[in-house]
């Protein structure tokens, strides 16, 4: 008889909470909620992300896709890919490449004279195989299965070398020095063990590839800090409420105060292995995206 | 005359491609994972656990994993060991 095998984290996955004063102030601590959080945002994720950013993450995702220095041909890996935003600009980047195999078979045909002959060369494609470009894992199995929705109503050919897989970002399913590039987009500042998922993803970079990690960027600047936490409490959080969503969002305040500085970033890319780190700031300071080369 | 069949070299139970099962692992261990078709999963020999695919996403959060506790649990696969170290 088979046994699930159980960690000791709590499971709300898949209960909505109703906002309530009580709650408000919940942190979002461990791994098991924030899943239960992306998972209860990830029907309007996309629609409020362009909505928040004024679409501008759209151009930050690029800048992420850019610095990481991916090119065609590449194997690569986002990690948190939620809906598939970088990976869909990932798979763009790495294109799509198949082989053939064929089987000749030459058949000899005499017409009814014999005066001559004729010759049909039947070609049977046989195998077309497909190489493996863009791997995406989340540990949210609602986004992914948006993003795997959004992948089957795409026509883009590259859009197809995606593969989506449900995992964690501390406990990567992957072989050693398996990538030439890597992303993360939102999503180290939502990883409890941040230390670990940079270890993790450290062994599965090919030396001298890079990830590129983008976030919000916690400025040491207090005016920059000041406009952040008012565009979350009276923008952000307001407009969440009306999805229902109020608490979700009201998480993202306490996530970037506990989130790290760019020196921060820079030092632990640093401890972990990785040669050269370097953070630059974007989005008029409120992003920042992180290029660590292995 | 030509005649064409493209099928994508993928399993047709699993519906997950070949290249992309020599990368994956088990979480856990690191260690490689065999396809069983029979069971649409991933079978880490190493721990006796199995990870299920679902709508062709392969589960590999490790509290997603299920221990296989019989002999015929661990031998129940008509794949041959895929992965490559």
């Amino acid at each position: 008889m088979a046994t699930t095998l159980q960690f000791a984290l709590p499971s709300i996955a898949g209960r909505r909470r109703r906002p309530d004063s009580r709650s408000i102030n919940r942190p979002v601590r461990c791994a098991a909620d924030r899943q239960a959080l992306f998972n209860r945002i990830a029907p309007v994720y996309d629609n409020l992300n362009d909505l928040f950013s004024l679409g501008r993450h759209r151009v930050w995702k690029r800048m992420t896709v850019s610095w990481s220095g991916v090119k065609e041909g590449d194997t690569v890996l986002d990690v948190c890919c939620g809906s598939g935003d970088l990976a869909f600009l990932l798979s763009e980047k790495v294109g799509i490449t198949g082989k053939l195999r064929f089987e000749g078979v030459i058949a000899m045909k005499f017409d009814q004279t014999d005066s001559y002959l004729t010759e049909a060369l039947c070609l049977e494609l046989v195998e077309f195989w497909q190489d493996l470009r863009v791997i995406a894992l989340d540990f949210s199995r609602e986004q992914l299965q948006i993003a795997a929705s959004r992948q089957s109503e795409r026509s883009k050919a590259c859009y197809k070398n995606i593969e989506w897989i449900e995992g964690d970002a501390v406990e990567l399913p992957f072989s050693k020095s398996s990538f030439d590039a890597a992303t993360i987009g939102y999503g180290l500042r939502n990883i409890v063990d941040r230390r670990k998922a940079m270890e993790e993803m450290y062994k599965v970079l090919k030396p001298g590839s890079k990830v590129s990690i983008l976030d919000f960027n916690k400025s040491t600047s207090s005016l920059n800090s000041s406009i952040q936490d008012w565009m979350i409490d009276y923008i952000v959080v307001p407009i969440a409420s009306g999805y229902g969503l109020a608490n979700e969002y009201h998480y993202l305040k306490n996530s970037i105060k506990e989130y790290l500085t760019g020196n921060e970033l820079e030092k632990l890319a640093g401890e972990v292995g990785f040669s050269e780190a370097k953070f630059y700031e974007i989005g008029a300071g409120f992003m920042g995206n992180l290029v660590a080369t292995r | 005359m030509v005649r064409r069949s493209g099928v994508l070299l993928k399993s047709a139970a699993t519906g997950i491609s070949s290249r992309l099962a020599e990368i994956l692992v088990c979480p856990l261990t690191k260690q490689p994972l065999r396809m069983c078709e029979k069971t649409n999963s991933l079978i880490s020999d190493s721990i006796g656990v199995s990870y299920p695919i679902v709508e062709w996403i392969p589960r590999l959060v490790p509290s997603d994993g299920i221990i296989l506790q019989s002999d015929q649990d661990l031998n129940s696969s008509d794949s041959p060991q895929t992965n490559s170290s």
